[in-house]
């Protein structure tokens, strides 16, 4: 009983906050997102989006987006994974290191670094121009590549990471197993690696989809005025427009929309097998 | 009938970075031969063990499985069985699916290799867990998972490495026995690596004993035991009492010697020709030694002593006698008369002088 007490009484402060700054704010928004200019309550916002192929356009858009970032972090940050797992526990900690320093610099900073990087006069294309390889600068900026190579750039670390955390849990003997049983190098890969880290690769694709399809700052920025993402309409409906409710409806159909699909996805993922395997 | 050599192993040395672990090893295997890699960690076994498996290469010499020179070749190529200390098992496949992995490579028809799991689960003594997942067997079922999916690929060589080592005492003998049954079924050419010396000489047709990276000994679990070449080799098998002393006579085939203590002992010609006040190392086996309360004997050797400690551990009891400066360890056999000995009472020690072993001093 007295134990009970003191974890209520410890968790109290960060319940009391969450409340007073996350779920009371959150239900508030709901219940202005069901009203109408005259403040009376409809389904005024959200038959408007569903009626509306603009809106519907945006947000397949920023679900293409961030489908494109998840398979980007995933192809570019699997070897990375795959290097740390094998690595000595110095060189480990320097990689993650360097996987993580990036993060000490404001998203904002390192989004202007891409615009001089990728701009029509940054240095991709200046190169490659003057290399005579292109004739016209490429678009890498202000279309939905720009924003899925910010993206990228922004949440690769946390696929890394799950993706790590899952290869260090590997028995290195059972790619030896493998290997003796008579089984190449690519064929331990997808027969054995691939599966068992099947838990990491889930959580980080779901984190990344997750933090993508609500990233507002890098779509902003590197996807301009003409190439918009849900997060950005719906600021731009509460800080421009000043139409609270139907900033707070598109916040909504976001959020729905995130939690549908990656229900959807790790039902599809998790099946029977995989829960017998991997139930702790 | 002439023999056939399965695998040859000729001046395999192996280094890490400048530490050399494994040097100038010679071996011939024998088709269906057992053969043990004994000794303590870090004397190089494994090592050899994976160089054989492929796992790493030979800094110098050659490797032959079959007659063919192995140096070099992937180990998914070289068509061997391997058990691991950890079972390996892939977790995410269930236990007939794990058997089934090395026939699916070899394109295996889907109805043989039915009929080849369900025969090494019934080798194996466990035919009917085929769909459950490794963490549902219990340590010894995995283990012997594994040597099923090991043995179903039919290899040329079956490696095993500390295969009983993670098992508890009793499930350990109980595989051991196992394993011996599986070799005299199948006979399979069997290369078994292990740190425990009752495994090894239950086990083996030969057993190579390495320390520090070099092989001390090859030979049959007879020779090792009785027949040591080096100190080391005697003292890593068995128990032993080891005394220090000198050559004081040579009468034709016995041997006088008298050790630090003071004590005489008489021991018969060595294989190894030790001179006239050489110093030199004496060993005499516990079980060698008989316990009596008369001074009567017909052995060469008697001293007497006083009984310390006597431990009764069931099938024998260990007793501590005190000679003089020395303290002996003796073992007695329940079948002996003297089963009921108090400690602090009056003994006599006697030993055969065929059961001494005689070593110069400093010299291995």
């Amino acid at each position: 009983m007295s134990k009970r007490l003191s974890v209520t009484l410890l968790t109290a402060p960060a319940m009391i906050l969450l409340l007073g700054v996350f779920i009371l704010p959150m239900l508030m928004m709901l219940l202005l997102s069901f009203q109408d200019e005259n403040q009376a309550f409809s389904f005024h916002n959200y038959s408007l989006f569903v009626q509306d192929p603009y809106y519907l356009e945006i947000l397949w858009r920023t679900i293409r987006v961030s489908l494109w970032t998840v398979l980007a972090c995933l192809l570019l940050g699997f070897p990375v994974a795959m290097y740390m797992a094998q690595a000595t526990g110095k060189m480990r900690g320097i990689v993650t290191m360097l996987i993580l320093a990036p993060h000490l610099i404001s998203v904002v900073i390192r989004n202007f670094g891409w615009v001089v990087v990728l701009g029509e006069k940054g240095w991709i294309n200046e190169t490659l121009m003057s290399l005579g390889l292109i004739d016209q600068p490429l678009r890498l900026l202000y279309n939905e590549l720009g924003i899925v190579i910010g993206l990228t750039d922004s949440f690769i670390a946390y696929m890394v990471l799950a993706i790590a955390t899952s290869l260090y849990a590997i028995d290195s003997s059972l790619n030896k197993a493998a290997s003796i049983l008579g089984a190449s190098r690519a064929r331990t890969f997808f027969s054995v690696t691939l599966p068992l880290c099947l838990p990491g690769m889930i959580a980080g694709t779901t984190l990344v989809f997750s933090l993508s399809m609500s990233a507002f700052v890098t779509p902003a920025l590197m996807g301009g005025t003409s190439v918009k993402v849900m997060p950005v309409i719906a600021y731009e409906q509460i800080m421009a427009t000043l139409n609270w409710p139907l900033g707070a409806a598109l916040a909504f159909l976001l959020l729905g929309s995130t939690i549908l699909l990656v229900t959807l996805y790790t039902k599809l993922i998790e099946t029977k097998r995989y829960k017998e395997v991997f139930a702790s | 009938m002439t023999k056939v050599i399965d695998v040859e192993l000729r001046g395999i040395m192996k280094k890490f970075q400048s530490n050399v672990v494994v040097q100038n090893f010679n071996l011939q295997v024998e088709q269906g031969e057992f053969i043990s890699f004994l000794g303590p960690s870090g004397c190089g076994k494994t090592t050899t063990l994976n160089m054989i498996a492929g796992f790493l290469d030979p800094d110098g010499g050659d490797l032959l499985i079959k007659g063919q020179r192995m140096n070099g070749v992937p180990p998914y190529k070289r068509e061997l069985g391997m058990v691991f200390q950890t079972y390996s098992l892939f977790p995410h496949m269930t236990v007939a699916e794990n058997i089934a992995y090395g026939l699916k490579l070899r394109k295996v028809s889907k109805q043989e290799m039915q009929e080849r799991v369900n025969r090494v689960l019934g080798l194996v003594k466990l035919p009917n867990v085929a769909d459950r997942y490794p963490k549902q067997l219990s340590g010894g079922q995995r283990q012997r998972i594994a040597i099923a999916r090991a043995l179903v690929i039919e290899p040329s060589l079956l490696l095993l490495d500390e295969p009983l080592s993670n098992l508890d005492a009793k499930l350990r003998e109980e595989l051991r026995d196992e394993l011996k049954r599986l070799h005299h079924e199948i006979g399979v050419t069997t290369i078994f690596v292990t740190h425990d010396q009752e495994e090894a000489l239950a086990l083996s047709d030969r057993i190579v004993v390495m320390n520090h990276g070099f092989v001390e000994q090859i030979g049959t679990p007879l020779e090792i035991y009785n027949q040591p070449a080096s100190e080391f080799v005697h003292t890593f098998i068995g128990k032993t009492n080891r005394l220090e002393g000198e050559v004081i006579g040579i009468d034709g085939d016995v041997l006088t010697l008298r050790t630090t203590g003071g004590m005489l002992v008489k021991a018969a010609k060595q294989q190894r020709t030790v001179a006239l006040h050489e110093k030199v190392i004496i060993f005499i086996r516990p079980e060698k030694i008989k316990l009596t309360d008369t001074a009567v004997s017909e052995e060469a050797n008697r001293v007497k002593g006083h009984l310390q400690l006597a431990s009764f551990l069931g099938s024998y009891t260990e007793c501590e006698v005190k000679v003089g400066e020395h303290t002996l360890s003796v073992k007695v056999q329940m079948t002996d008369s003297s089963v009921d000995r108090q400690e602090g009472q009056t003994v006599y020690c006697q030993w055969n002088a065929d059961d001494v072993l005689v070593m110069p001093a400093g010299r291995g």
